[in-house]
């Protein structure tokens, strides 16, 4: 079954057409990796899929329903599609266990005591157990990564896109929030993932998709990807990238 | 005739001042909660997603901002009683011109602290399906706060300040009363600087809890 549907997809900012065309859809459990140049509009279509852009045209269907549909309630869309960011986006006042919590209890009405179980059983999950009473900004980067993921976890979502949630952070954090991004992948979760990190794509995806100029230029499982890239672009872009 | 300067005067206005010192707190205190409100209010307006309570705000703000408060006093307290035909006593006529007059500020205070807030914070709190005025109480409000309270603190300072302007319609504030001392003494050079003295007290004891404040709050998050 289809866990997300987009047909069509376009979008621009004032003049400037940004998305020209994207069709795809993601089964439930799938793990896509979508991979590009700098301004291609990665972000741009995983922010389409939890309306946080609204797009200019096309349907976007999320567990069947049409994100744009006027009977939609987006609020309930976004607890089924979690979003985790690249700046990590955790709220600086609350503890980490207020951050995990916070979603439960204004969102799903949950009492106080059941948020707090179920914060402190997803934080041991992302290995932060010891750091519920801590503040955001005492933590680590890729601590900070891993909070932020237990709290859209939060929500018990369906999936979870990620927009490059390692960029920000130090080469040895890279690795522990990967780690965690596994251990889901593992569990069925569906995941959308904007990234740069080429083995995570290769070991952990079921397809991979090269976004350039607004379309999707190849869309393939990892080995095809990688080993023989049918699209120009993507050859040049895979050619840049082992360069480094 | 030498000027002498007469300290005994002097220190037996303080004292006769405490009453006027009353109203000028009350004055103070429910004008700028008031105005606080209002600042909250037309603050968040600015930020409407819709131009009607946008344009509604900025009319607000601009118009305030725009005048004297003297003139404010005026026009409240002598010119729209012309037109509605009530009279409103002097001293809610003082914290209704404190209010508003402040509120114009505190707008754009709020406004500003609001607006300073990184919008990853609201996207956050959206991606985890909280409303919009859910992640406004929750996430940005609080954060805001915390920035608006130095620029609070130094309106409060200016709103006491400006309480002075309303001896012009009869309300016995600090420098009101300090004036009938001074027409029954003619002490005006004891009086005004012992009225003068009252005032610096305030704004400096303010200006001190303020920093106290804000430390505590600083201590709080980093801990
Ligand atoms: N709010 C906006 N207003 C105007 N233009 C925007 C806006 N957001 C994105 N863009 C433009 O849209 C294009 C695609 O942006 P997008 O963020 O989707 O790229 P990306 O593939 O995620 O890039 P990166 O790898 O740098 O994150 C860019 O040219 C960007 O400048
Ligand atoms: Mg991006």
């Amino acid at each position: 079954m289809e866990m997300i549907k987009i047909i069509n997809l376009h979008k621009s900012y004032d003049q400037l057409e940004v998305i020209k065309g994207i069709d795809l859809e993601i089964k439930s459990g799938e793990v896509v990796c979508i991979i590009g140049p700098s301004g291609s509009g990665k972000s741009t279509v995983l922010r389409c899929i939890n309306r946080l852009e609204t797009p200019t045209s096309g349907h976007i269907i999320v567990d069947g329903k049409d994100i744009m549909a006027p009977e939609t309630d987006i609020n309930h869309v976004r607890t089924e599609a979690g979003m985790v960011f690249q700046q990590f986006n955790l709220f600086p006042h609350m503890t980490v266990l207020d951050n995990v919590t916070l979603g439960p209890i204004k969102v799903r009405n949950m009492g106080k005591t059941d948020a707090e179980e179920l914060g402190h059983s997803l934080l041991k999950k992302v290995g932060l157990a010891d750091k519920a009473k801590n503040y955001p900004e005492q933590l680590s980067g890729g601590q900070k990564q891993r909070v932020a993921i237990a709290r859209s976890l939060s929500l018990k979502p369906k999936v979870i896109l990620f927009d490059e949630p390692t960029s920000a952070l130090d080469p040895e954090l890279v690795g522990e929030v990967l780690e965690v991004m596994k251990q889901l992948a593992a569990e069925g979760m569906t995941m959308v993932v904007v990234t740069h990190e080429m083995g995570f794509a290769r070991d952990v995806a079921d397809r991979v998709i090269f976004i350039d100029q607004g379309i999707i230029q190849e869309d393939n499982c990892p080995e095809q990807f990688f080993s023989s890239p049918k699209n120009k672009r993507l050859q040049d872009f895979l050619g840049k990238v082992a360069e480094h | 005739m030498e000027f002498q300067f007469d300290w005994p005067v002097f220190f037996e206005t303080i004292p006769m001042l405490m009453r006027g010192l009353k109203f000028t707190i009350i004055i103070t205190l429910g004008g700028l909660g008031a105005g606080f409100l209002l600042g909250a209010f037309f603050g968040l307006m600015k930020l409407a997603r819709h131009a009607i309570p946008r344009t509604l705000a900025i009319i607000y703000i601009e118009a305030i901002r725009g005048t004297p408060m003297l003139v404010q006093a005026m026009f409240l307290y002598y010119g729209l009683p012309m037109a509605l035909g009530l009279r409103i006593p002097p001293l809610t006529a003082g914290i209704i011109i404190i209010a508003v007059n402040s509120g114009a500020y505190i707008a754009e205070i709020v406004r500003g602290s609001v607006q300073s807030i990184d919008p990853g914070q609201a996207e956050a709190g959206r991606s985890i399906g909280l409303t919009r005025g859910k992640t406004m109480l929750y996430i940005i409000w609080p954060q805001a706060f915390k920035r608006m309270i130095p620029p609070l603190g130094n309106q409060f300072i200016i709103s006491l300040k400006d309480t002075s302007l309303l001896m012009v319609i009869g309300v016995g504030e600090l420098l009101r009363t300090g004036q009938e001392i001074v027409a029954v003494s003619y002490k005006a050079f004891e009086v005004y600087l012992a009225v003068a003295v009252v005032y610096l007290v305030m704004t400096l004891s303010i200006a001190r809890g303020l920093r106290i404040l804000e430390n505590h709050l600083e201590m709080k998050t980093k801990r």
